[in-house]
């Protein structure tokens, strides 16, 4: 029997496993404070496949209605097809059910403000406020909201790519996309439908009790299923996407993944030329590449701290015309085209857009780059011993340029690091990066004094 | 004083949605529910009040938490929800319902797998369980669906009913009838009921559960007026006015009067006395009407406290044929189920019209004629002491009942009733006996000593 208990409250929102930590009085809970948060108007919703969803949908629901919001419930959908919605039924607000990439027995609430953008910094703080202070604003029998299905809303999602992408000329490309049970494959399945693309989906169905592997963004779970078939099928492509496909993995045409790293650059890459945007907002752990992508176009990179709310801060002090994109090494990429949420499968449009522009195999577009090497690792928390850690690697490393906005990074030309604190996990994250060759000697020091500083208390 | 907004206790939750009855505080309740049947099938419906569709997903939540699967029948009467719950073998059922009680109220109504309310080792379990909040709960892989079935138990509830009566006859009869729905869950169940079921020619008010109630909730002479109206222009044999949740039935006679509750009760006994054999149970309130009834009939009349699940209880314990409470037009026939059903009511009042060929209201002067007064005051706690300590003192040859308040038993079946509210903060008193004349005498004893 497993044991594990988890719940997680925090600005990213509320996640954990549900019945050991995750149970129903938090989800009403959460929802009625959001709901209290949001201005009046409707609020639309939506799952993925978790059965847990199920009892988590109920619960969302009477929060918000409990607190004067009509609900629109667009049932199990991928998180971007609520984001869409929400901007199109001028909603309030949005809340995806979903916990993405986590395990199956996870579940978590991710809320959205009007036009479906993720909450800024101060918007999830006075969120958190609320939830603690339980004041919630419950209205009285006659103000109490209704709820309505809708249906339709992934076509309706599906033309607002269709406005972007040019879908026909897509078709010439097959891809074999790994759906990892979750909703990218309602969607890819009405693609397919409407817009004849040649994709073979496996890991289709959806049902909520086990995936058929991790639903993790990276080269290993690439390599589980999707990546061996790309070859035997003769595909151009495969990409995976996690539960709620608001994330991609690539494999190229030759079989092999193509790093998250390389997702955000070459989408910068199909975008920078494209628009009056020059800027590319992205976080302080990913890849230089994208440096090197934006200056081939003239653009430029702005850093900001990990996180969503962070990106969300830094969107909001520039003009939409002036980015071309914003996302993270994780293979999360958001387009100002789409009013800034992050998309899978709009990002796998993008990677086929770019191939079908550059008369390239995605093999060819990869090798084009100049070669990064990245090195990630990770050591358990010790909240206590991190400000020493921190310390004594500015003093050991304090020959390059520092920024301490986010943990501590470091860069020297073609040579990064990045050590900080996990915001979603009891861990500090360690990276490291250099042009050429691996910086094994630079990452192994790093992790010694995570691991070390773990070990002294 | 604290304005009971919210009670929480053995007879359930009921409270001012909103700042009281909170989504949290239903799905919680349901929590307590769902770990106490464990998991299994759980079915779950409501009247019409606004807030019902909330705290049906507040329930949903807390039910699917425990592990229940969860059994949507939408907007139903409470009879019709608890034949369902008892002929589908699920493990309970909660009906989101504040019966009679204002619009701004509603309240958790929970039936065992019989489809019985709570009895009260049940109802003392649930609560430990509640106050504790020590709850099953599910993982992903143990959470269960929501499946919709609005078409079967009515369907299932009809069946029964129409089998005590005979169909034929009352459909080739063609009664006028009219309704008053209160906009409640009976709605269309009632119309059908009525119109194609027993072939009525049925005028009807108040059947749009989308609205809202058009008049106190509670039918009573009172608050009858239009159905009264509707009976006397539309030239109706007879009215029938429901509760939100169709387990309460009220009459008004073919000239427009509204039938005391106790009356209609005693029809129904006689009707079902003169065909079935067995006893009675009727609560401490209701009239001596059913102790002369019974005796006509040469069976036992049990006294239970005021509250369904009392009657229901002795009515199992005695194997009771019939039953009610006959204060608050509750008629429970168990041939049907164990439970306050005003379809039962309607069917078995058409029967006997039909049969006998006589107008209700000569019906109901043929029934033994008791006058009956009753009143209510603000409860204090403390305050029903010293007054049943004063009643006994001052009626030292009455005989006593102690278990619902107090209950004196006079001569000719006359009596008097003290005792504190089930659901609301109030101190409900009522007075029978055979002149009017007496009636008066004793309420006004008894007024003077609240």
């Amino acid at each position: 029997m497993k044991t594990e208990r988890a719940l997680r409250i925090s600005h990213v929102g509320l996640r954990g496993i549900v019945g050991r930590g995750l149970e129903a009085t938090h989800i009403l809970d959460f929802s009625a404070a959001f709901g209290t948060f949001l201005p009046p108007g409707p609020v639309v919703i939506g799952r993925d496949p978790r059965a847990s969803g199920i009892m988590i949908r109920e619960g969302v629901i009477a929060a918000l209605m409990a607190t004067g919001h009509d609900v629109i419930d667009l049932g199990m959908v991928s998180t971007p097809v609520i984001q869409h919605a929400i901007q199109r039924a001028n909603a309030a607000g949005g809340i995806s059910i979903g916990a993405s990439h986590n395990a199956v027995e996870w579940n978590a609430l991710k809320f959205f403000g009007a036009r479906g953008t993720y909450l800024s910094t101060a918007e999830a703080g006075e969120l958190l406020d609320i939830y603690h202070l339980r004041k919630f604003r419950l209205a009285d029998h006659t103000g109490l909201g209704h709820c309505r299905a809708e249906a339709g809303e992934v076509d309706r999602y599906l033309d607002d790519l269709a406005a972007v992408f040019d879908m026909a000329g897509l078709r010439r490309f097959r891809a074999v996309v790994d759906c990892c049970n979750g909703t990218s494959a309602l969607v890819l399945r009405r693609m397919i439908e409407r817009f004849g693309l040649d994709f073979i989906l496996i890991n289709e169905r959806v049902e909520g009790v086990s995936f058929a592997h991790e639903p993790a963004i990276n080269a290993a779970t690439l390599g589980l299923q999707l990546a061996p078939l790309v070859k035997p099928l003769r595909a151009d492509a495969g990409f995976l996407f996690d539960i709620d496909s608001d994330r991609v993995a690539v494999a190229s045409e030759t079989g092999d993944a193509v790093s998250e790293e390389a997702v955000l650059p070459m989408i910068a890459d199909y975008l920078l030329p494209r628009g009056a945007g020059k800027l590319v907002i992205t976080n302080l752990s990913t890849t230089a590449l994208v440096e090197e992508v934006a200056a081939l176009h003239g653009g430029s990179v702005v850093r900001v701290p990990v996180g969503r709310q962070a990106a969300m801060d830094a969107l909001a002090t520039y003009r939409t015309d002036q980015i071309a994109v914003a996302g993270e090494g994780t293979g999360a990429v958001m387009m100002p085209q789409f009013r800034f949420i992050y998309d899978g499968i709009a990002s796998m449009l993008a990677i086929l857009s770019l191939m079908r522009e550059r008369g390239q195999r995605l093999s060819e577009i990869i090798a084009s780059y100049p070669a990064y090497f990245v090195l990630k690792g990770e050591a358990p928390l010790n909240p206590q011993a991190v400000p020493v850690m921190m310390m004594e690697l500015q003093k050991q490393y304090g020959d390059g340029l520092v920024d301490v906005r986010d943990g501590l990074r470091v860069a020297w030309p073609d040579r990064w690091f990045h050590v900080r604190v996990s915001q979603t996990e009891p861990i500090v994250r360690v990276i490291c990066e250099q042009k050429g060759e691996p910086a094994w000697a630079l990452f192994e020091s790093l992790m010694d004094y995570a691991r070390n500083t773990t070990a002294t208390v | 004083m604290r304005e009971h907004r919210l009670k929480v206790g053995v007879s359930g939750i009921r409270g001012v949605v909103g700042e009281y009855l909170t989504p949290s505080l239903a799905s919680s309740y349901a929590q307590a529910f769902g770990t106490f049947v464990g998991p299994g099938r759980v079915v779950l419906g409501r009247d019409t009040r606004s807030s019902g569709e909330m705290l049906q997903h507040a329930v949903a939540c807390g039910l699917l938490a425990t592990g229940c699967e969860v059994v949507d029948v939408g907007i139903q009467p409470t009879p019709t929800i608890q034949v369902y719950v008892g002929a589908t073998r699920a493990r309970g059922g909660i009906s989101l319902t504040a019966s009679h009680n204002p619009p701004e109220y509603n309240a958790l109504k929970l039936f065992n797998h019989q489809g019985l309310f709570f009895n009260h080792y049940e109802r003392r379990e649930l609560l430990d369980i509640f106050y504790e909040s020590e709850f099953r709960t599910a993982t992903n892989n143990e959470i269960r669906r929501v499946v919709h079935d609005v078409e079967t138990p009515p369907r299932m509830h009809i069946e029964r009913v129409v089998r005590h009566v005979d169909v034929e006859r009352i459909k080739t009869r063609r009664f006028r009838v009219a309704l008053d729905g209160v906009n409640g869950a009976g709605s269309e169940l009632s119309c059908h009921f009525l119109e194609h079921t027993l072939g009525c020619d049925l005028r009807a008010i108040s059947v749009d559960p989308t609205k809202p109630f058009p008049r106190e909730a509670e039918p009573r002479p009172d608050t009858l007026g239009e159905l009264q109206a509707l009976v006397r222009r539309d030239q109706a044999e007879i009215g029938f006015g429901q509760d939100p949740d169709g387990d309460r039935l009220a009459i008004v006679d073919e000239t427009g009067e509204v039938l005391d509750n106790d009356e209609v009760l005693a029809l129904v006994v006689d009707a079902v006395l003169g065909s079935l054999p067995g006893d009675v149970a009727v609560n401490l309130t209701t009239s001596s009407v059913i102790d002369d009834i019974a005796a006509a009939h040469g069976r036992k009349v049990y006294r239970t406290p005021v509250g369904e699940a009392n009657v229901v209880e002795m009515m199992q314990a005695v194997k009771a044929v019939i039953g009610g409470e006959g204060s608050n037009g509750g008629i429970i026939f168990p041939a049907v189920q164990y439970c306050r059903d005003s379809y039962t009511g309607m069917a078995f009042v058409l029967d006997l019209m039909e049969r006998t060929g006589l107008p209700i209201s000569q019906l109901a002067a043929r029934m033994p004629k008791y006058f009956r007064k009753s009143g209510k005051v603000t409860f204090e706690h403390g305050r029903l002491g010293p007054v049943m300590r004063d009643l006994e003192d001052a009626f030292p040859q009455a005989t006593v009942d102690r278990r619902d308040g107090l209950k004196l038993l006079l001569d000719r079946g006359a009596w008097i009733h003290v005792r504190a509210s089930n659901t609301e903060p109030l101190l409900r008193y009522a007075v029978e006996a055979k002149d009017s004349a007496q009636v008066e005498d004793l309420y006004r004893m008894v007024r003077e000593r609240i």
